[in-house]
């Protein structure tokens, strides 16, 4: 089954609502928007290596992972600066500047991509290690500063979306470490040594289709969540 | 309240507060006035007598206190520098202000009694075989007359508009016959006698003004800071309550973050000693307005900031 015409309607709309919603709120709002839409950019380049041309290029792969890992920071940055403000309620920074920055750090990349060697296949396994550990770690943080966010603001009308929020990251933990855990084990080798011999490597099986659903699963719930908290912000 | 006829008036219905008394005093002095200054404030009634440019006598009268001489002419000073005297100035002969001195200086034999009730020639005749000196004070609540006596005899009369003891009783008798009208029995005991001495020669006039000017300076300081005291009570007492009354409003809307949020903008906007400023109100809203879309959407936001307004209104219509 080919789980990418699942996911990436899914991620597409999540971007969409994500970015908008980034667009009419608050500041600190905009970190949090901005970063989920990025996880659009990085879901849609490595999909469409097989449509678009050039994208194949391993620059333009391993700035696919740095935009993924930049998403990631960015929103907890957000999701940071909201715990801060739930504590001190001080506001400071300027909605411009999020988009700004966050477009700096990614043309910086392509920069530091692009005067560099091109990345090998190794490489490019590094990096998108790499993204993928901040994203599971990071999750699990998250998942912390939003249960202490929602205790901060437990009965103000959005607090019911930083529940959501929760089990977005629950999601994105479940779909991110499945992928570094095939990833470190190798477990696409084995299972396809595996299949060569005629049977099928269950911790595989798992870990594969935990990506998969939590993928889906971390897309629906993005969108829902935006959606949600954009009705609840009316 | 110390009943006497008015005399002939030189001046009257004057703010005493407005003058400087003692310069208005050494004045009648050197013009060898002849008559009585009456205070009237609300604390009780001062008179100072003149006879030929000498003061021979002060008293002040009020429920607590009666004052002679030095002290009746401080406490008269304190009252008009307060402000809330009325001076009238009345001519009189020597002799009635000589038997006005007497009298005020007496001591009540009888006070206050009804004269209807009154068998008023056994009165008269008890007078004579006591030979008394003194005299009948008969008064109605807007006229008096006084009927003086020395030695058990009629002296004369004084009534409103005399300058003189005057021997026919005219307008004296005729208060004894108003409706309601009493009787005071005063004896002199001889204080007419007496050879007085010039209060303005002996005492320092000038230094009793500047002192009670000092204490009613001091007395206004005490009573502007006890007013500031009170004043500042009544804004802390708001403050609490337009506080309290934001921060519920706050926390109906918004939750309890609201209720922080405007802990804190009201701390900024509006600090301990600081009084009500609509201006400043507005800002705190508008800050207010821009944290809250942290937790929640305009119209949430809307309908808070209007009950707030509305709140505010009739908490300080009401107060």
């Amino acid at each position: 089954m080919e789980w990418t015409i699942v996911t990436l309607p899914l991620w597409v709309i999540a971007g969409v609502v994500s970015f908008y919603f980034s667009l009419g709120n608050a500041r600190v709002w905009t970190s949090i928007s901005v970063g989920f839409f990025l996880i659009l950019v990085a879901e849609i380049l490595p999909t469409a290596i097989n449509f678009l041309p050039g994208l194949e290029v391993p620059e333009v792969q391993a700035l696919t992972s740095i935009v993924g890992t930049i998403a990631i920071l960015v929103m907890s940055h957000g999701f940071q600066e909201y715990y801060v403000f739930s504590r001190t309620l001080e506001l400071e920074g300027s909605k411009p500047l999020v988009y700004v920055a966050t477009l700096g750090v990614v043309l910086l990349s392509a920069a530091f991509i692009w005067v560099n060697f091109t990345p090998t296949a190794r490489t490019l396994e590094l990096i998108g290690v790499v993204e993928k550990t901040n994203w599971v770690f990071l999750s699990l943080i998250n998942i912390d500063l939003i249960r202490k966010i929602y205790a901060n603001i437990q009965d103000s009308p959005i607090s019911n979306a930083f529940a959501a929020f929760i089990l977005v990251f629950f999601f994105i933990f479940l779909w991110k470490g499945s992928e570094l855990y095939i990833q470190i084990y190798d477990l696409e080798t084995l299972n396809t040594l595996a299949a060569a011999k005629g049977e099928s490597l269950f911790r595989y099986d798992l870990s594969f289709y935990c990506k998969e659903i939590g993928n889906i699963l971390a897309g629906l719930s993005v969108g829902g969540t935006f959606l949600y908290l954009a009705k609840l912000l009316r | 309240m110390i009943l006497l006829p008015r005399g002939n008036p030189v001046r009257e219905k004057v703010n005493p507060g407005k003058i400087n008394l003692p310069d208005a005093l050494g004045k009648l002095q050197k013009s060898n006035f002849t008559g009585y200054l009456r205070f009237d404030t609300l604390n009780g009634t001062g008179i100072i007598i003149f006879t030929s440019g000498k003061l021979i006598s002060a008293l002040f009268d009020s429920d607590g206190e009666n004052l002679i001489a030095y002290d009746a002419i401080a406490r008269i000073f304190e009252l008009s520098l307060d402000g809330k005297a009325n001076l009238d100035i009345y001519k009189l002969s020597s002799d009635l202000a000589m038997s006005v001195h007497a009298l005020l200086h007496g001591k009540v034999l009888y006070k206050g009694q009804e004269l209807k009730l009154i068998d008023i020639k056994s009165l008269l005749g008890k007078l004579k075989e006591d030979k008394m000196s003194g005299c009948l004070r008969i008064y109605t609540d807007e006229k008096i007359a006084l009927i003086f006596y020395r030695d058990g005899n009629p002296l004369g009369f004084f009534h409103d508009g005399s300058t003189d003891i005057e021997t026919q009783p005219g307008e004296s008798m005729s208060v004894a016959r108003l409706p309601g009208a009493k009787v005071d029995v005063l004896s002199t005991g001889g204080a007419d006698e007496i050879d007085l001495a010039d209060l303005l020669g002996s005492a320092d006039l000038g230094a009793l003004w500047r002192k009670a000017q000092e204490m009613i300076v001091r007395q206004r300081k005490n009573q502007k800071e006890a007013q500031n005291r009170d004043r500042q009570a009544q804004e802390n007492d708001l403050r609490v309550r337009l506080q309290v009354l934001l921060r519920s409003t706050a926390e109906a809307h918004i939750g309890r973050i609201g209720s922080s949020l405007i802990e804190k903008e009201f701390e900024k906007y509006f600090p301990e000693g600081q009084g009500w400023d609509d201006v400043r109100f507005n800002k705190m809203l508008e800050n207010l307005n821009n944290a809250a879309k942290m937790v929640a959407g305009p119209s949430a936001i809307k309908k808070m900031l209007d009950d707030m307004r509305k709140g505010i209104r009739a908490l300080l219509h009401e107060s």
